[in-house]
C-alpha cells in the first residue's frame, strides 16, 4: 500500500467516525427537553467546533468544485455543492440563533444579547430545516457510508469472527 | 500553516454569514417592532375589553410548578428515546426516497440509452 493510499484511508476513517460523532451529538442536542439547557447549548457548541474538522477534511473538494461550479460539473455535484452550502448556512442561523436566545453558554461567558420573539422562531426554524437538510446531505452520500461501514466497521467484524471460527475448528 | 489558514477562512465565512444574519434579523426585528412588543412598551396596547392573563411585571405560572418549563425534567431517557426515534425516522424516510429515485433516474436513463443505441 503507498503512502497516499494510507493516508486516504486514514482520512476516511476519521470522516466516519467524527460524522458518526456528529450524528448521535445531534441526536441529543435536537432534544433540550429531555437533555435539558446546559447539554444542549455546550453540545451545540462542540458540534460547531467539530464542523470545522469536517469541513477541514472536505477542504480538496469544497476547493475543486468551487473552482469548476460555473464550467463543466455533473447535476448530482453541483446539487451535492448547493445543498452543502445551504447545510452551512443552516447551520450558521441555528448556531447564532441558539446563541442569542442562549440561557447557559453565553450567561457563563459574560456575553448579553438583545433577544426578541425573531430569534426563538429562527431558531426552531433552522432546527426544523436542519433535519430535512441534514436528511438529503445523508442521501446524497449514502453509497459513501454504505461502502465506508462495510469496509471499516462490518469487514473487520466479519473477518473477527470467521478467524474466531476457523480457530474453534482448528482447535 | 496550511490548515491554520483554511481554519481562518472557515471561521471568517462563519464570521460572516452570522454577522449578516444578526444584522439582517435585528434590523427587521426593530422596524416591526417585535422587541417592543416583548418589552411591553408603547406602540402595542392591548385589545379593549381583554384582560391580561398575568398581572404586570410577573412571571406566568406554569403548571409543573417553578423551572419545569424548559429545563430537561420532563419524561428523561423515554421521552429522549421517542424524539432521537422522530428524527432519525424524518432522516430515514428523506434517505430512502432520494435512493430511491436517483435509482429510478439510472435506470430509466440506462434503459433510454439502450432504446437509442
Amino acid at each position: 500500500m503507498t503512502e497516499t493510499q494510507i493516508k486516504t484511508k486514514n482520512r476516511t476513517k476519521t470522516k466516519l467516525v467524527l460524522d458518526v460523532l456528529i450524528f448521535i451529538a445531534f441526536l441529543i442536542a435536537m432534544e433540550p427537553r429531555s437533555s435539558g439547557i446546559p447539554i444542549h447549548e455546550w453540545l451545540a457548541v462542540s458540534i460547531l467546533a467539530v464542523l470545522v474538522v469536517h469541513l477541514l477534511l472536505s477542504w480538496d473538494w469544497i476547493v475543486q468544485t468551487t473552482r469548476r461550479f460555473l464550467g463543466k460539473l455533473n447535476t448530482q455535484t453541483r446539487l451535492n455543492y448547493l445543498l452543502n452550502w445551504s447545510l452551512f448556512i443552516d447551520v450558521m442561523l441555528l448556531m447564532l440563533s441558539g446563541l442569542v436566545i442562549s440561557e447557559v453558554v453565553m450567561p457563563t461567558l459574560g456575553i448579553g444579547l438583545p433577544r426578541n420573539f425573531a430569534w426563538r422562531g429562527l431558531h426552531e426554524f433552522s432546527a426544523n430545516l436542519f433535519i430535512v437538510l441534514l436528511g438529503l446531505h445523508t442521501a446524497l452520500h449514502w453509497s459513501w457510508v454504505v461502502d465506508t461501514f462495510k469496509r471499516y466497521v462490518f469487514q473487520p467484524i466479519g473477518h473477527v469472527f470467521s478467524t474466531n471460527t476457523k480457530k474453534d475448528i482448528s482447535a | 500553516m496550511k490548515t491554520l489558514g483554511r481554519i481562518m477562512i472557515i471561521l471568517a465565512a462563519f464570521a460572516f454569514v452570522m454577522g449578516l444574519t444578526y444584522t439582517v434579523v435585528n434590523a427587521a426585528s426593530s422596524f416591526v417592532g417585535a422587541t417592543a412588543f416583548e418589552r411591553g412598551e408603547e406602540g402595542f396596547q392591548r385589545p379593549e375589553g381583554v384582560q391580561p392573563q398575568v398581572p404586570n411585571g410577573e412571571r406566568p405560572e406554569f403548571s409543573g410548578g417553578e423551572g419545569r418549563e424548559f429545563r430537561g425534567d420532563r419524561g428523561g431517557g423515554f421521552r429522549w428515546i421517542l424524539g432521537a426515534v422522530r428524527n432519525m425516522g424524518i432522516i430515514a424516510v428523506i434517505v430512502a426516497a432520494v435512493v430511491w429515485l436517483k435509482n429510478f433516474l439510472r435506470k430509466r436513463n440506462q434503459e433510454t440509452e439502450q432504446v437509442s443505441g
